[in-house]
């Protein structure tokens, strides 16, 4: 059955200064497919997410998400599709001195106009939604604490409550578990695929552990040198195909 | 993830606002002796031609003295009788509102400002194809603002005054204006300086711009916010006394009346009513900002901070009691005469003229200023030299000697007499200093250098002792330990190691002297500020303009070479 794609690059590429972090990428992501990213440091996993929420903008070739264009949107138009997508980072990137529940709701403030937003600093709105988000990751108690407070673990938790109130049609996680012990990272995998075996959603997850990456995800793609080296199921990959990825020097 | 290290609390006070992380940094660097002893050679140079210049002709007033006599004898017996001391007390209240409104406004123009000038603001608003023109914006931002930040708050009290007439909306858009372009600064540095990923993060959410700095930015940047906002309330105290003195009403006011009268024991129950505000603002400001740098434990969170929130809070019921209490309507400003008026003072000012004088008597005014700073900050920084020490807080020092009790006694008191010395220093602003001088002086370089080298000695003082008080003590104890004498410990282990902060903290003090200088020359010390307030009270507009214009090349000047210099003592 043919699914509406998620993302489409065609020959997308980027390029900092001289630097060319992707270089003529092409990738079709359907709906409701879990993808997993893999490849050595500097293959520009971080810049292929980043053309796909709309942060960066290709100097080269085509990013199509949700079947629009990004680059040739207006900002309105593109605030629209970025409403969406829910990204989770390495570095959770939430806001330390707020109380969780202001992150999770950060996820769709967005779509509320600016007095609500700020209303809500001071009285916070939504937060049965919120509280509900907060349970599904499993820390429904920590609702009203201090973002800092919490662990490492539990901030990964809270920043996929702030994707799950967005009901995204897609997850983009960049490096979601690279600062947690193994175990705590398969548990936010876990979660991750179970939050979107709920509700449909995409997911492409750029991802350390080569492991990790075979064992839970339908499909990987292996990148490097900002080129896609393969993109096939874990069962149709070879090891060698994952050693010459990660090998130091191009043979 | 590990929380982004905080730098220790910045403390702003008496910084020529931002630029605090190269005070952190000084003398830290390789030494450039040669540079060094450059500089030190221009300043000695420096100070000494601005001698010579306040010593050109007759200087000292020698009638005036039995008036100083008289003047310091009334300390002892003020007025104090229940009209004058109820007389007082509105005063001071109306001073402490004026100064309440005038932050309250500059901190909605801050932070209006603040945003529209911060880097985070103009990149993310563009994407990568037009970030050179959203950066180009940014550059004029910014340049609009340094406009109303280079003039001084009385100068832009003076301009109101002219255009409004004697109203309390003056003394608060004064604040407001002046405070306001700094404040923004100062906040679009904050934003700047704040770590971008949640921002970055929100906005890839879909979430708009000033949404995204309110929930990304914001929160973290919050507590540095708060203390630059307590710190500006506890100058625009001074603010508001000065702009008093040229007719706003409040302790400055009463002052200037008093001084023409010539009532001594009313100048001091009035010095003291100031001392005391100035003092416990003084206290305020510091016990709210102390409150950012105690480390944060797990039982006190910031958010139930009681000073904090009570200061809040404090602050919100302050601003509709100030609005009640001046009287305060804004409706001149939209008023039509309002902006006819401004409109025919610009036509008047342009283009500006030179006036009888011609650009040599600007010139030589110009120098007599810059005199007037340069002899200030000597005496300043040479008094904070011998001031800073004994106003260091010696509570650590004492805990290891073995000092017997008299001994200790007797340095609490030294202590004590040398932290209420600054506070009393700084707590009167120059212009009543430089009434005080110009009863033994003659108009001048010299009264108006020691006006304001006494008020920034106050400033200085504090700002080396805590200087002192935060140097390393590892050195010391070795030098102690290798059985240094306490003199030797001093010379060789204290001096070396706090002069170069004590010499950036000066150069940071020159520029904020040198913006004034305006402020005593109004009074009639001489300077350019002289000639600005007399042109002004002439309605000779396009002489005010090119003085106006004289004093702010000027003030780039001097922050240039200021500049040069902190980069050379790196």
């Amino acid at each position: 059955m043919p699914t509406a794609p998620v993302f489409e690059l065609e020959g997308a590429g980027i390029r900092y200064g001289t630097v060319r972090a992707l270089r003529g990428v092409d990738l079709n992501v359907g709906r409701g497919e879990r993808v997993a990213v893999i490849g050595p440091s500097g293959a520009g996993k971080s810049s292929l997410i980043g053309l796909l929420n709309g942060t960066l903008v290709p100097t080269q070739g085509r990013v199509r998400v949700l079947g629009r264009d990004l680059a040739a949107s207006s900002p309105r138009e593109l605030r629209d599709v970025q409403r969406r997508l829910g990204t989770i980072h390495q570095q959770f990137d939430l806001v330390n001195e707020l109380r969780a529940v202001h992150n999770v709701n950060a996820g769709r403030i967005g779509s509320w106009p600016l007095w609500r937003a700020v209303l809500s600093l001071l009285l916070p709105r939504e937060v049965a939604s919120a509280r509900l988000a907060m349970e599904r990751v499993g820390i429904g108690g920590k609702l009203y604490a201090r973002t800092e407070d919490l662990s490492g673990g539990e901030q990964q938790r809270v920043a996929i409550a702030r994707v799950l109130v967005q009901q995204p049609a897609a997850i983009l996680a960049d490096e979601p578990v690279a600062s947690l012990d193994p175990a705590r990272g398969r548990e936010i995998v876990n979660l991750l695929h179970d939050i979107t075996a709920e509700t449909g959603a995409t997911l492409l997850a750029s991802l350390h552990d080569v492991q990790l990456a075979m064992g839970r995800f339908e499909r990987v793609i292996g990148l490097r040198d900002g080129l896609v080296a393969f993109d096939a199921a874990p069962a149709r990959l070879a090891q060698g195909e994952i050693d010459t990825l990660y090998a130091l020097e191009h043979k | 993830m590990t929380p982004p290290v905080r730098t220790p609390p910045a403390d702003f006070v008496g910084l020529s606002d931002l630029s605090l992380r190269e005070v952190a940094h000084a003398g830290t660097g390789p030494g450039r002796s040669m540079m060094r002893r450059a500089c030190a050679a221009v300043a000695i140079l420096a100070t000494l031609a601005a001698l010579a210049t306040a010593a050109r002709h007759n200087v000292v007033r020698a009638s005036g003295a039995p008036l100083l006599v008289q003047f310091f004898d009334a300390a002892v017996h003020p007025r104090v009788d229940g009209q004058f001391l109820a007389l007082t007390a509105k005063a001071a209240v109306t001073t402490l509102a004026y100064a309440v409104l005038g932050t309250g406004l500059s901190l909605v123009i801050g932070a209006a400002g603040g945003v529209l000038t911060s880097e985070t603001w103009w990149r993310q608003g563009a994407r990568r194809r037009h970030l050179r023109i959203a950066l180009g914006n940014w550059a004029v931002s910014r340049a609009v603002l340094a406009i109303p930040r280079g003039i001084h708050e009385l100068v832009w009290g003076l301009f109101l005054l002219s255009v409004l007439g004697i109203q309390p909306l003056v003394p608060v858009l004064a604040i407001g204006i002046a405070y306001g372009a700094v404040t923004a600064k100062v906040f679009s540095e904050l934003l700047d300086e704040t770590a971008r990923e949640p921002y970055t993060a929100l906005v890839a959410l879909g979430v708009g711009r000033l949404a995204a700095i309110l929930y990304g930015l914001l929160p973290p940047a919050l507590p540095d916010l708060m203390s630059y906002a307590f710190y500006r309330f506890e100058c625009a105290i001074r603010s508001a006394t000065v702009l008093g003195l040229v007719g706003a009403g409040g302790l400055g006011f009463q002052l200037s009346l008093s001084f023409q009268a010539l009532r001594y024991n009313e100048i001091w129950t009035l010095l003291y009513a100031l001392i005391a505000l100035c003092a416990a603002a003084d206290f305020w400001s510091a016990a709210v900002r102390r409150r950012r740098a105690v480390p944060l434990r797990a039982h006190v969170r910031p958010g139930h901070d009681r000073v904090r929130t009570g200061s809040i809070l404090a602050v919100l019921a302050l601003i509709p009691f100030s609005v009640w209490w001046v009287g305060l309507s804004p409706a001149a400003v939209w008023a039509a005469q309002t902006w006819d008026l401004v409109g025919r003072l610009f036509t008047q000012a342009w283009p500006p003229s030179l006036g009888g004088e011609g650009a040599l008597g600007l010139l030589k005014l110009s120098a007599v200023t810059l005199a007037m700073s340069v002899l200030a900050i000597a005496l300043a920084f040479i008094g904070g030299i011998f001031l800073a020490f004994p106003a260091a807080s010696r509570a650590r020092q004492d805990a290891q000697g073995r000092l017997g009790k008299a001994r200790r006694a007797k340095r609490m008191l030294v202590y004590l007499t040398a932290r209420a010395l600054l506070i009393v220093l700084r707590a009167i602003p120059p212009p009543v200093w430089a009434l005080v001088f110009l009863l033994v002086l003659y108009p001048g370089v010299l009264p108006a250098a020691l006006a304001l080298g006494v008020y920034t000695l106050g400033v200085l003082g504090r700002l080396m002792a805590e200087a002192a008080e935060n140097l390393d003590q590892r050195p010391l104890r070795a030098l102690r330990a290798h059985g240094a004498s306490r003199q030797q410990v001093f010379w060789y282990g204290v001096i070396p190691s706090a002069a170069p902060r004590f010499i950036a903290f000066s150069l940071y003090r020159w520029e904020v002297t040198i913006r004034e200088t305006v402020v005593v020359g109004v009074v009639g010390a001489g300077g350019l500020g002289l000639l600005l307030n007399q042109q002004l009270a002439s309605f000779a507009y396009g002489g005010a303009l090119a003085t106006l214009l004289a004093v702010i090349v000027l003030t780039l000047l001097v922050d240039f070479t200021s500049a040069v210099a902190r980069r050379a003592l790196h």
